[in-house]
């Protein structure tokens, strides 16, 4: 158990940290609405009621979309963006998708190596994008869920402001939707463009997102 | 809110997505999950919604058709407590009285919205809009016309 955890700490570590603050969103969240509920006339809801509601649906879903854009992005750029200098970059000549030899592909790969890797035709063709594949499809699936949601949400507020409620094309269209994406996006954009920059010039000891503390500035992809 | 997932050979060593055959499936194991969440979550805005536009609905139709007899006891009824209060403040009078002497259109009713906990239902004479309390539908605002971009104009509201 003990050897678990150790193995998997990053998983179980970021998979308890998620757990807990989506509890604390849900009951936060639940405060919020009903504080809302109360100022509009409307019915409180249990716990329970507002894990099923549109208004919890949207809060979560609206993060979700802008993480997985940030991954799949984050994945897809670095194949094509270097950094020089920062250790979340490859080295400056090998931009692009890289030779076979490189990616252990055809002949270079090894017993080791992933079935499909080792497949040839459509098979390896998928899983050398499968990463960043998925990572577009959840970042997709969450922004439809995020407009799904936010349309029954702000549908609701638009009655009790007595005014009449909106398609799901208008909702798509409207301010409300891109105000809640683009101020998600910005944030994700700004975090790991500033990542990429500040680890050329500084250090965390022991970090693999870090270059080993005493590597000079210009060197480019290599963790400590 | 940023993470990314550790590359090379820390991704191998510590078993993390697409680092082996093995963590390839569990991956997509792990994010099917996640697709079946996001189908929940955004279904269950749409659930029960056909339900809950008949009772809408009926609410609508029996305000609408005791405001048409002058039924002002059933009317009054079947506001909610919000818009009740505010009609009693503004009118200086009880709620019978302001209802009978403001003639509220009236009509079949036809086209029904429902979003979250609020409904808009749309008679032959009217527009209603309803809000859903725990012991049912009741009408938030009645007496509506449209202003443009702005808010119904209505007669009888919260």
């Amino acid at each position: 158990m003990k050897r678990f955890l150790r193995d998997n700490g990053l998983s179980v570590g970021f998979g308890a940290m998620f757990l807990a603050a989506l509890v604390g969103q849900a009951f936060a969240g639940q405060a919020d609405f009903n504080e809302r509920q109360l100022a509009q006339g409307g019915e409180r809801l249990s716990l329970l009621q507002y894990l099923t509601s549109s208004d919890f649906a949207v809060n979560v879903a609206e993060n979700w979309q802008s993480e997985y854009l940030q991954f799949f992005l984050y994945v897809f750029a670095t194949v094509w963006l270097v950094q020089r200098g920062s250790p979340e970059s490859k080295p400056m000549d090998e931009i692009g998708t890289e030779s076979d030899e490189k990616q252990q592909l055809g002949r270079y790969s090894t017993e080791d190596s992933p079935a499909w890797a080792r497949a040839g035709g459509w098979r390896t063709a998928v899983f050398s994008r499968s990463l960043g594949l998925v990572m577009a499809v959840v970042f997709v699936l969450s922004w439809f869920a995020q407009s799904v949601s936010g349309l029954s949400v702000y549908n609701a507020e638009q009655l009790a402001e007595l005014q009449d409620p909106v398609s799901w094309a208008g909702y798509v269209g409207s301010a409300e939707f891109w105000n809640r994406t683009l101020q998600n996006w910005q944030s994700e954009f700004l975090a790991v463009g500033s990542l990429a920059v500040l680890s050329v010039y500084l250090r965390q000891r022991g970090s693999p997102e870090s270059k080993p503390v005493g590597t000079s500035h210009a060197t480019t992809e290599k963790s400590g | 809110m940023y993470w990314r997932p550790v590359k090379g050979r820390a991704a191998a060593a510590a078993g993390l997505p697409g680092s082996g055959r093995g963590n390839y499936r569990g991956m997509l194991r792990k994010t099917l999950a996640t697709a079946c969440g996001l189908v929940v979550l955004s279904g269950a805005a749409a659930c029960g919604t056909g339900q809950r536009e008949s009772g809408a609905s009926a609410v609508a139709e029996a305000f609408s058709s005791a405001i048409e007899r002058g039924d002002a006891d059933a009317a009054c009824a079947a506001l909610a407590p919000e818009t009740l209060e505010a009609m009693v403040a503004s009118e200086g009078e009880p709620c019978e009285a302001s209802l009978t002497s403001q003639e509220l259109p009236s009509g079949a009713v036809g086209d029904v919205a429902v979003w979250g906990d609020r409904a808009q239902v749309r008679t032959e004479g009217d527009v209603l809009f309803l809000v859903e309390l725990e012991e049912g539908w009741k009408v938030a605002a009645a007496g509506c016309s449209p202003q443009g971009d702005l808010p119904y104009r209505c007669e009888v509201s919260g």
